[in-house]
């Protein structure tokens, strides 16, 4: 099995949105600012639903967001 | 902190104060022996559900109005995760008590000694229950 890892970008692309905060993305993709907050600490990884939905939010592509990093 | 964690803390705070007296109490034996229904015993059960029952509804209360914007957002999918892992492992501690209790203990206990087994086994599911919650929160933060 591959071996690896999820990082995302989602800290940057809130930044790049006028500093939008966690509880507001959050509240536009339907989970609390804990949630978000574990997302962006690679601490917990979303649905595929969920993450599409931040994708959106941002209008970008989903792999955008997120990156697999395979471990060598 | 989520609001969800600090209702397991609650959880888990009102199991302790509650039900770790009636254990200490029945494992120490100072109520008198009797037969069944032992009033006794009867009345300290009783106690300690209904002190349960008033610090978890004051708690809740608390919380709810310190901060009532989390307590009614419902649950999200991280939230619903950590539910289902801890249910997962409550459930197998609630099985191998009620193994012990329905299938073991009745061959050399009787009365309040398996009653007291089966809440045992409730108490010790349910810690594990919230226990899990707290400590996933606890590792996702």
């Amino acid at each position: 099995m591959t071996q690896g890892s999820i990082s995302n970008r989602i800290r940057s692309l809130r930044f790049h949105h006028g500093e939008m905060s966690q509880g507001e993305l959050g509240q536009r993709i339907g989970v609390t600012r804990q949630t978000i907050a574990a997302i962006e600490a690679g601490k917990y990884s979303p649905s595929l639903v969920a993450a599409f939905r931040i994708a959106h939010v941002f209008a970008v592509p989903l792999s955008e967001v997120f990156q697999w990093e395979t471990e060598s | 902190m989520p609001y969800r964690e600090k209702t397991a803390w609650l959880s888990l705070l009102a199991m302790a104060i509650t039900f770790g007296p009636y254990f200490a109490i029945v494992a120490s034996r100072r109520l008198p022996e009797a037969s069944l229904p032992n009033l006794n015993l009867l009345g300290l059960f009783a106690a300690a559900a209904l002190a349960q029952v008033l610090v978890l509804g004051a708690g809740r209360l608390y919380l709810g109005r310190t901060s009532p914007d989390d307590a009614r957002t419902p649950p999200d999918e991280r939230d619903s995760a950590i539910v289902r892992r801890s249910m997962s492992a409550a459930y197998y501690v609630l099985i191998a008590g009620i193994i012990v209790v329905g299938c073991v203990m009745p061959f050399s206990f009787s009365g309040w000694a398996i009653v007291n087994a089966a809440l045992a086994t409730i108490v010790t599911a349910e810690l594990v229950h919230y226990g899990v919650v707290v400590c996933s929160y606890r590792r996702q933060t």
